[in-house]
């Protein structure tokens, strides 16, 4: 057999499979619906959780789910899609890898035909995603600024640990927190760092920002995973006490953190709800339900040591 | 040989120029630089890189490459930490295997030294370049890291073992003794025996060493063996600082290490340069990012900085290599 002829053997093969493949689910009704989980990146246990808890909840449902990961990366979230619509799957709930960047890859699955549900992160663009069901990350920060106020009784030094630089969920959550902060001119930013959302990095920035500035008062983190990396930093150099630690997210050591009193406030946001929420409205959608909110916003509430007993890791 | 120690020592020179210069220039800017506590923070912090780079030097000697330190630093780590806090659980007895201390290190260690064994072994029984295979070990070892710990950090691992990354010895923080001791091994292995000699011959012209009789196989084997059980001394550390595997560990170490190789003037085609010119470089790069931080340099601008650093670090030394 020459090589070219295996080749063609190897592409109408699968083509022709698939073709028997999508005849068969129209043909028997009963066969169960599939669903694609497109995450922006697996290496972070929030995006595994709000992923896992998707694919537990279609389970429920009787659909047959599959997790595939973007990587951080729009073009292999995109590649992702692409594969999705081609082997057929019956709804998206999705996680973008970014707000602009990602549209393009939802406007592919529209065309298809295929209902797309954002789940916490949002894509700029109208009427292209079925629904999307968001963390308010915006208001979830102001919300903590405010009490940042409170708790420093409007004076201090303070410094701010930012996430991944380049992430639309770093500004979010930067911005919101100084929309507040800013206005009270007590309050005085000497440092602030990006630690990349990790932990390590987080611990190393803190290290050298103590050095620099040896009398701060609070330190407010972009995520949790940071607030931990800040909180040892400071355990290290004997100010566990004296410096306020601010996180955000709800990751399970922190909850516990702050039970502890070691952590003073964390911004509780709901993956389990977000995921539970995009595969009821992927089942409601089968179904035969059509009008979706267009934006349902999740809100973010304040976890601190008062209520902290009202909640888990990643939620109530 | 006798020219070959003298270039060694040349060598060592230059980026102690340049670490002086940038200790010169950033306590001028701070007055928080060149203070005690920073002093042990910076070498804390790069104590990590340092056993990672001690490897990196020894196979980028023999005129190889390790992309894959970072995804088993984090393999490594999760392994010992998930030994330490969770055993290993026997089904069919419905109980549980319990590791000491030492014994979820060991097995750390023995991982690390295990994926090492396997990217020698590919690149000198299959003939894989070095980067290709070690590029695939960089995303097998970071898959296996994520099916151990399914994705989530391993935390709350105790007070001993938070001492091998937090604790103090004679003055000095523990990270610090044990980069300090993977120094002197190293360097002594490298100037003092023969598989040393062998790794430059190897570096310097692969062939003319084979005809000479040494067994490259074993060599290129042992060290890169020997990088991955620093890889896992790294991962053990980080892990312990932390008091936390992370899935994510390491990510992007290999070019920290690499970084700190060639500032130390270790050529990456092999056969040309020494630890000590790396253990320099790891010193300018952990000197470099805590400056940067204690200025408050806005983190958009840091990494436009550490990249001319690198390059400029590079081109002083492919000028004087020239002038020779």
């Amino acid at each position: 057999m020459t090589l070219q002829r295996l080749y063609r053997i190897l592409f109408v093969l699968p083509a022709f499979l698939c073709l028997l493949a999508s005849c068969k689910q129209k043909d028997k009704k009963n066969q169960p619906k599939k669903i694609a989980i497109i995450i922006s990146s697996l290496n972070n246990p929030w995006f595994v959780f709000l992923g896992e808890t998707a694919a537990k909840k279609a389970a429920e449902y009787g659909y047959e789910s599959k997790i595939f990961d973007s990587q951080n990366n729009t073009s292999t979230e995109s590649e992702h899609f692409e594969n999705a619509i081609v082997s057929g799957y019956d709804a998206i709930l999705f996680n973008a890898t970014d707000a602009d960047g990602s549209v393009a890859s939802v406007n592919k699955a529209k065309e298809a035909d295929i209902p797309v549900f954002c789940m916490d992160r949002e894509i700029n663009a109208v009427g292209v995603a079925t629904s999307q069901i968001l963390s308010d990350s915006y208001s979830g920060c102001v919300n903590l600024g405010k009490y940042f106020v409170q708790q420093l009784d409007k004076k201090g030094k303070y410094v701010e640990i930012l996430g991944i630089v380049g992430d639309n969920n770093t500004w979010s959550r930067s911005k919101g927190f100084h929309s507040v902060v800013d206005l009270y001119p007590g309050l005085k930013m000497v440092a602030q760092q990006s630690a990349d959302f990790d932990r390590n990095k987080a611990l190393e920035v803190m290290e050298s920002i103590l050095s620099a500035n040896p009398d701060i008062d609070a330190v407010f983190c972009g995520n949790d995973g940071m607030a931990m990396g800040a909180y040892q930093a400071l355990l290290a150099a004997g100010k566990q006490n004296k410096v306020k630690v601010f996180g955000f997210d709800g990751a399970d050591d922190v909850v516990s953190a702050i039970k502890d009193g070691k952590i003073t406030a964390t911004g509780m946001q709901y993956p389990a709800l977000m995921a539970n929420t995009a595969a009821q409205f992927a089942h409601e959608y089968f179904g035969g339900r059509k009008n979706f909110p267009e934006k349902m916003p999740v809100s973010v509430e304040m976890v601190t040591r008062k209520n902290v007993d009202n909640y888990v890791a990643y939620g109530q | 040989m006798k020219t070959l120690n003298n270039t060694i020592s040349v060598e060592k020179l230059r980026p102690l120029i340049a670490l002086f210069l940038l200790c010169v220039v950033l306590s001028l800017l701070s007055d928080k630089f060149l203070t005690v506590n920073n002093a042990w923070n910076v070498m804390r912090q790069i104590s990590v890189n340092i056993c990672i780079s001690v490897g990196m030097t020894l196979i980028v000697l023999t005129s190889g490459i390790d992309l894959s330190v970072g995804s088993v630093l984090a393999l490594c780590g999760a392994v010992t930490a998930g030994l330490l806090k969770n055993g290993i659980p026997i089904e069919a007895t419905n109980t549980y295997v319990g590791f000491t201390l030492l014994g979820a290190i060991l097995a750390g260690l023995v991982v690390g030294g295990l994926l090492g064994f396997f990217n020698g072994w590919v690149i000198t029984k299959f003939k894989v370049p070095p980067f290709v295979a070690t590029l695939a070990m960089l995303t097998i070892a970071r898959g296996l890291t994520m099916l151990f710990t399914k994705g989530f950090p391993i935390s709350g691992l105790g007070k001993e073992f938070a001492f091998i990354g937090t604790g103090w010895f004679w003055g000095m923080p523990i990270p610090v003794w044990i980069s300090l001791i993977v120094i002197i091994i190293a360097f002594w292995l490298t100037t003092r025996t023969k598989i040393g000699r062998y790794i430059y011959a190897i570096g310097g012209n692969e062939k003319a060493a084979k005809l000479s009789g040494i067994n490259i196989k074993k060599v290129k084997i042992t060290v890169y063996v020997i990088a991955g059980v620093l890889a896992a001394v790294g991962g053990i550390m980080v892990t312990s600082r932390l008091d936390s595997a992370q899935p994510n560990a390491g990510m992007s170490f290999e070019l920290d290490s690499i970084a700190a190789v060639v500032i130390g003037g270790t050529s990456l085609s092999g056969g040309r340069g020494a630890i000590l010119g790396t253990v320099l470089g790891a010193i300018i790069i952990g000197v470099l990012n805590n400056g940067l931080v204690l200025l408050n340099v806005s983190p958009f601008w840091q990494q436009v900085v550490k990249g001319f650093v690198i390059l400029l670090a590079v081109i002083i030394d492919k000028a004087n290599s020239k002038a020779e």
